[in-house]
């Protein structure tokens, strides 16, 4: 008979697998044969980010450097994992960035700040537009689990490095019987204990 | 021979399926001759999958387009040694890699161990019969690479240009190299689980496997960051991709394995944990092959899709319930005597250093995972990059940076204060010189300065510990320095060559710090145009376009634009970019056009310049970007490499009586609860 323990293991490992394999599948069916195989990207995926323009001929709303910034918080939507200013440049030949960079441009020339563009760009390809989720909601338990887990690990070592240095428990405590010599003698007793502390 | 090795292939599969039956029932009934029989099917698997493999290589290098793989990898323009390596680049010839690989390794394991742990062989050798037989199942049915075309193309597809790079050549052996030694360390621990011999001499046995793996894994990493660097035209070397970190991930196990087994062997102790780290690198690295291969996760690395994800998904789920079985039914004999005597002692730091390594790893874990959790939960399609990544592990990463200066300047069992003070003292006073050093040059990026600060003081602790290593055996036996360090590194090598790989950790913190100051623009210039532009260091920099040339080569048309690059005024060197066309045989483009990256390399900086495209007939788009310190990534690596291999090389047995505590700790005097 499997103990509680092991129950939850199973079942734990039951589960996990259940959501993985539906995972696999789902996966299978959507995404586009890319990176070693290389072949060609599901130029689909562009979708147009388009606002019209603030006129006033206030020129652009940020700086060049500004501008990549704000590419950089952008994901391609090509299939790769870089966001749209790196990967414009990149060996995967993706005509996908540079379309996108092209929104980002006009947005920028039509006068919308940071913000705007990105919510823009988020209202036309939902959250996964954004090179990290979002620090709110669900998401924020994607940012501070690690720091939880490492916390409980921590409390863990501290927990066991107390345990095994305290008495074990049951064990009689050893009465400290009198040491006679005469200091140099417990001097020389002394050394020889801690003769191999460096 | 073809036609030989596609038909060994099949005779391996019934090898590693009588290995495995016959090693199980004959370990399970101690039948001699069942052990024995298992043991030569082993072998004679091993040689059918060499014979498979070279089967296969035949079939690359002479050309014979009948092959599936062979036509969708190569053409016949493409250079010889590309033919070779392409047996890795698609999925089917991989996994015989794998195969290849594991069976080799098993065969060594068992021939190496046939006259030690009498006890443990009958299990390890069905165990890795098992993890064979699974790779040549999933050949033989899922991905064969011996699979025909029902008729014969003139010419192959070509392979593709990012993977005609010699890293990429070197990169993924490395990588398998790394991630299939850990089946042998898996191996021994379910012997050890299942005949509950739990004492810590399988762990001899195993450790050699872990540092094997730890240091092809580090070869394999390193050498995959510069293929991405030199290749992708990024502009950096590591993109958090999940393929990157599942890579990662055996990583950072072996490494808190490699510390933590100090601490059984000179105490005892953490017998539970060190199971589970070896039981949890090969998992880690089956889930790894599992991500690159199944499309679960997107990923630029990933292979094309195909149903072998899902022969993974079951190997990674019998292996989790298997191993989770063995370790929950036998916690009571992997109990060990623990007895602390301080806090403030190396065994405890070396627990906060498995915390920290651990930590990363699942941090790791959690953001490859995430999107497919958040898209579980919430239904959301979500990013996790790079940004995500840093912000979580770069903190974690400079607390383990801190415990790697930290853990060699406190005793075993416990350290005074006294001691303590001496010992920090030296290695304190560098690590802050270093970061005031850098705040008054103007340094203001918090993490760069902390981890220079924390840098500073491993150095100094690593100094400190050769200082006095070599001041002793000068004043002992009045040895040169030189010869002092020399004997010192010689006869020590497991500390001493541990050393060196922390210095090599520290160069490769103190480059990724760099990145902090990394700086890109985009230009677009005519021939005869210059351009301006200012790095890090505050240095002037001059491009001026060359023009833009086209010509072909052997299997490509190249477009290349070269740039003179001067420094302060000063020339510095001549940048060639390119895009490549690759052709195949009669002349027809095969891929996309690929890009080449110009890199002028600098210990301090590398200029990196990547064409975007060029309009017209002399208009060139480029990306500039200083990089500071990446030539110390691959240099970190180096001394990385170096130190593994001081590590590993076998030291002849010294037999030297053992007294006082040593002794005491030896393992048979290691208590076990029973």
């Amino acid at each position: 008979m499997p103990n509680r323990r092991q129950f939850f293991i199973v079942a734990g490992a039951g589960f996990a697998s259940a959501a993985l394999a539906r995972a696999v599948g789902a996966q299978q069916q959507q995404m586009p044969n890319m990176g070693a195989a290389n072949v060609p990207m599901d130029e689909a995926r562009y979708h147009p980010v388009r606002l019209p323009s603030r006129g006033g001929g206030t020129g652009p709303s940020m700086s060049d450097l500004q501008r990549d910034a704000l590419e950089h918080r952008l994901h391609c939507q090509c299939g790769c994992t870089l966001d749209v200013f790196t990967c414009r440049t990149t060996d995967f030949s993706c005509q996908i960035s540079p379309a996108m960079h092209k929104d980002v441009m006009a947005l920028v020339a039509g006068g919308y700040s940071a913000s705007e563009i990105i919510n823009a760009f988020v209202g036309v390809y939902g959250e996964r537009v954004l090179m990290e989720p979002e620090k709110r909601g669900f998401n924020l338990a994607g940012y501070l689990m690690p720091f939880v887990a490492l916390g409980v690990g921590a409390a863990l070592v501290v927990a066991l490095l107390r345990r095994w240095h305290a008495p074990a428990a049951g064990e009689a405590p050893v009465a400290s019987l009198p040491v006679e010599g005469t200091p140099d003698e417990l001097k020389r007793l002394d050394s020889l204990v801690h003769r191999d502390d460096p | 021979m073809i036609l030989i090795g596609e038909l060994s292939l099949w005779v391996a599969l019934l090898m590693a399926a009588w290995a495995t039956t016959a090693g199980f029932a004959g370990a399970y009934t101690r039948r001699v001759e069942l052990i024995a029989s298992a043991r030569r099917a082993l072998f004679a698997m091993a040689g059918f999958v060499v014979l498979a493999a070279v089967g296969l290589w035949t079939a690359l290098l002479t050309s014979d387009f009948s092959f599936r793989f062979v036509a969708s990898y190569t053409s016949a323009n493409l250079p010889s040694v590309y033919k070779f390596t392409a047996f890795w680049a698609g999925q089917e010839g991989s996994l015989l890699f794998w195969a290849l690989i594991l069976s080799i390794y098993a065969s060594i394991a068992v021939y190496t161990g046939r006259k030690s742990n009498h006890e443990l062989m009958p299990w390890v050798v069905p165990t890795l019969s098992g993890i064979a037989l699974f790779f040549i199942l999933v050949l033989c049915f899922g991905a064969n690479p011996y699979a025909r075309l029902d008729w014969i193309p003139p010419d192959g597809r070509g392979l593709n240009p990012q993977l005609q790079n010699p890293g990429m050549a070197a990169h993924p052996p490395n990588l398998y190299l790394g991630y299939i030694a850990t089946a042998i360390p898996f191996a021994y621990a379910v012997g050890a689980l299942i005949t509950r011999k739990l004492d810590s001499e399988w762990l001899a046995s195993v450790r050699r496997w872990v540092l094997l793996s730890w240091f092809f894994n580090t070869v394999g990493i390193i050498l995959g960051m510069w293929w991405a660097y030199v290749e992708l035209g990024w502009g950096g070397y590591w993109a958090w991709d999940p393929v990157e970190n599942a890579s990662f991930l055996p990583w950072l196990i072996n490494t808190a394995f490699l510390h933590s087994i100090m601490v059984q062997e000179k105490r005892g102790m953490l017998r539970k944990w060190n199971v589970t780290l070896v039981v949890s690198a090969f998992l880690l690295s089956i889930f790894g092959t599992f991500i690159t291969r199944s499309g679960v996760i997107s990923s630029v690395h990933a292979f094309a899709q195909s149903s072998v994800g899902y022969w993974f998904l079951g190997f990674l789920i019998i292996a989790i319930a298997f191993t989770a079985y063995l370790v929950t039914t036998r916690l009571n004999d992997l109990r060990s005597h623990a007895e602390l005597e301080s806090i403030w002692s190396r065994e405890a730091s070396f627990l906060f250093n498995n915390l920290f390594l651990c930590g990363i790893a699942f941090s790791v874990l959690w953001g490859t995972l995430y999107p497919i959790l958040s898209e579980a939960v919430r239904g959301t399609k979500i990013t996790v990059g790079p940004p995500f990544f840093n912000q979580v592990n770069v903190p974690l990463g400079l607390g383990l940076l801190a415990l790697t200066g930290i853990g060699p300047l406190i005793a075993w069992r416990r350290a005074s204060v006294k001691n303590l003070r001496r010992q920090f003292t030296g290695p304190v006073v560098c690590g802050l010189l270093a970061g005031m050093v850098l705040f008054g040059l103007g340094m203001r990026h918090v993490y760069s300065l902390i981890a220079y600060t924390l840098a500073g003081f491993v150095l100094g602790t690593i100094f400190q510990e050769f200082q006095k290593g070599v001041r002793a055996r000068h004043r002992m036996y009045g040895e040169s320095f030189p010869v002092a360090l020399f004997r010192l590194v010689v006869r020590n090598r497991r500390r001493y060559g541990g050393y060196i790989v922390h210095v090599g950790i520290v160069v490769l913190f103190a480059a990724f710090a760099g990145l902090a100051f990394k700086k890109e623009f985009d230009v677009t210039l005519r021939g005869g145009q210059t351009y301006a532009a200012v790095d890090s260091y505050g240095d002037n920099w001059t491009f001026v376009s060359q023009g833009v040339s086209q010509y072909d080569e052997l299997n490509r048309q190249t477009t290349a634009v070269l740039l003179d690059a001067r420094r302060n005024g000063k020339h510095v060197g001549i940048i060639k970019t390119e895009k490549r066309q690759y052709v195949d045989s009669q002349g027809n483009p095969t891929f996309e056009p690929a890009t080449e990256v110009g890199i002028l390399d600098q210990p301090h900086q590398d200029v990196y310049v990547v064409l975007a495209g060029v309009t017209g007939t002399d208009t060139a788009e480029m990306r500039i970007t200083f990089n500071p310190l990446v030539w110390w990534v691959w240099y970190g690596g180096m001394i990385m490499a170096i130190g593994g291999l001081i590590v590993m090389w076998p030291q002849a047995e010294r037999r030297r009586p053992q007294a006082g505590y040593a002794a005491q700790m030896a393992p048979e005097h290691a208590g076990v609860e029973s």
